[in-house]
């Protein structure tokens, strides 16, 4: 049985710095493995070691996902190797098309029982990937996944369901995204680190790739600064408490809110 | 006219939806028993194509069917509520149309044989515009339930994918909450060190009258308060007239979620959180004095 993981190598958008006409500068924000993700990396883990499973990371987009430091950044997560498409015109790639390129990876590599994914990423955060993913391999898609167990062909998957829970049963390939407390990952060790330098990692060209384009063009007419009331931001001293709360009630009163 | 198609997974409430594409010849493509097509047949749109009775079998699994006839269909814009079943099938129909698929849309207008639409970009630093030539997938808010006409309904039946059932389903414990009419919420964050010390805030919320929330990792992390008392991004949104944010940092995909609040207090015992930057009282100190004496204070008020 083969498991995939597709993590995603993203900056935090709280980091980054936009201009009041809206232009975004990435310089000082740091790229990781996305929040969630290693979430589903521990998950696939789990279901690899239980089954004696191969755990594979998938990652499409610009050319920092083939650096150094984001192929350690995963693999110290516990993946057993990683296939990657860096390429410069991925960068900020939409959910369709960086899913469609996910899906001729997988088809790449072949033999994939299950894709896991993250619940959803830093930066975009669309929830997107994991669901066109699936429509794109015409497999099903299940979200807010907790637990995985089982092996090839028939596997048992309890997610979140309507504020309850459910528990089904799969008998061919899926994609599923991991709810994103199903497991808490553990911190890469020293160790991880290191044996993370030494297990392969497949770069693969874009033109390598059977590639399906996006059927619509887009065009961005306007771009603009976050729509945020002007606020007082008075600031309120509270080291002595007492003080301070009788104030908040007065400017609280003032603003006719209590 | 413009075809749009819009998507629903088990739940009627698409009024918004709906309401967006008003102007458009509208077909909704429903998943679920026979009570939730009649009620999309109710809510304004020209048309219900239902996939019949499921039955035991989870909505997901019609996703294949419902990508192939919406696909079929040639729709110049696809909207879908933003619910868990819902993302599924608007995932296989984007595949399907090759379509981009956009999430955070505040307005959609369909003109000139052109989609514009307005979304906030990176979990809300931003916004943009974009047009869109050729079909398009747009999640957005589903809304209510509508309330306008009785469109026929066309049964259509298929096998949906055998691959997948449900073995066992278990309800939730609790109704779910909504807190997006709520006039005043006192919302925890990670500042808070215990379980056991939600009292505190618990209380300052019967003071104030207020509903109680969180930020994420409270909710879907140490599990203090359930998944639905959540606010931001991926939680709920809300538009209190007062929010009271209670060591909370103000990371962005929290702060976008309450960013309708009237009023903003932010109790913060580091005076360079983020959340400073956009409340309108910034109150610096321990929340472990603060609140009690804010609750105090507001006791001894009334
Ligand atoms: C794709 C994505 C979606 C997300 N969606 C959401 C979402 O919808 N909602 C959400 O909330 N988060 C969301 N998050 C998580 C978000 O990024 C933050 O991690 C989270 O909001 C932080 O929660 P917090 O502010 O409670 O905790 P922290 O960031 O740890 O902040 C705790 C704060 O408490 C303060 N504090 C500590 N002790 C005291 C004290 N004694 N008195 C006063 N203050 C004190 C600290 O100074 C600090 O500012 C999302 C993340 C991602 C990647
Ligand atoms: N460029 C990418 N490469 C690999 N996986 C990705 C990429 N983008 C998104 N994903 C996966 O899809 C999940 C949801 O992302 P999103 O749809 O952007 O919110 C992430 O948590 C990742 O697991």
């Amino acid at each position: 049985m083969r498991i995939a993981v597709a993590y995603k190598w993203a900056p935090n958008p709280q980091d980054a710095l936009v201009g009041s006409d809206g232009s975004v500068d990435w310089r000082h924000a740091k790229a990781g493995v996305s929040e969630y993700d290693p979430v589903a990396i521990a998950l696939g883990r789990s279901l690899a070691d239980a089954s004696g499973a191969e755990l594979v990371g998938l990652s499409v987009g610009g050319p920092d996902v083939a650096s150094p430091m984001a192929k350690k950044s995963a693999l110290a997560r516990g993946l057993d190797r990683a296939v990657v498409v860096a390429d410069a015109s991925l960068q900020g790639l939409g959910a369709t098309e960086t899913a469609l390129l996910l899906a001729a990876l997988v088809e790449k590599i072949g033999d994939v029982d299950v894709v896991l994914t993250g619940d959803s990423s830093i930066d975009e955060g669309s929830r997107m990937v994991p669901t066109v993913l699936a429509g794109a391999l015409g497999w099903p898609a299940l979200t807010d996944v907790r637990s995985v167990s089982g092996t090839a062909g028939d596997l048992s998957v309890e997610r979140n369901h309507r504020g309850g829970s459910q528990v089904l049963r799969l008998t061919g390939p899926a994609v599923l995204a991991a709810a994103v407390d199903a497991v808490v990952p553990g911190v890469p060790g020293v160790r991880d680190i290191l044996a993370a330098g030494k297990k392969p990692v497949e770069e693969v060209a874009l033109t390598a790739l059977v590639r399906r384009e996006l059927g619509s063009s887009v065009e961005r007419v306007r771009i603009a600064g976050p729509e945020v009331r002007d606020r007082k931001r008075r600031m309120i001293e509270g080291s002595d408490a007492a003080v301070a709360a009788h104030e908040i009630v007065a400017a609280l009163r003032a603003d006719g809110v209590i | 006219m413009s075809a749009t198609y819009i998507l629903v997974a088990g739940d009627a409430r698409i009024g918004n939806l709906v309401a967006t594409a008003v102007g458009t010849s509208i077909t909704a493509v429903v998943v679920g028993d026979r009570g939730v097509a009649e009620a999309v047949a109710a809510s304004g749109v020209e048309k219900v194509v239902w996939l019949g009775d499921p039955g035991a079998t989870p909505l997901e699994a019609f996703a294949g069917q419902v990508a192939a006839l919406t696909a079929a269909a040639r729709p110049d814009l696809v909207l879908a509520p933003s619910r868990p079943a819902d993302l599924v099938l608007a995932g296989a129909v984007a595949a399907r149309l090759s379509a981009p698929v956009y999430t955070m849309a505040s307005a959609v207008r369909v003109a000139d044989g052109a989609v514009e639409i307005d979304r906030s970009v990176f979990g809300g630093i931003a916004r943009e515009t974009l047009r869109i030539h050729g079909p398009v997938v747009v999640i957005g808010d589903g809304g209510e339930v509508g309330t306008d006409g009785g469109a026929p309904i066309e049964e259509v039946t298929g096998a949906p994918a055998t691959t997948i059932s449900v073995i066992e389903t278990l309800p939730p414990e609790h109704a779910p909450v909504d807190l997006s009419k709520a006039r005043r919420i006192v919302s925890t964050g990670r500042g808070l060190k215990d379980q056991g010390d939600l009292s505190i805030t618990a209380r300052l919320g019967e003071a104030l009258d207020a509903e109680l929330a969180c930020s994420r990792p409270l909710a879907e992390g140490v599990g203090w308060f359930r998944r639905d008392r959540y606010v931001g991004v991926t939680g709920q949104k809300v538009t209190p007239d007062l929010y009271v944010a209670v060591g909370i940092s103000g990371q962005l995909q929290h702060v976008v979620g309450a960013r309708g609040a009237r009023v903003i207090v932010v109790i913060n015992s580091d005076e360079k959180c983020p959340y400073f930057g956009e409340a309108d009282y910034c109150v610096v100190g321990d929340l472990y004095e603060l609140v009690p004496a804010l609750t105090a204070a507001l006791t001894e008020a009334n």
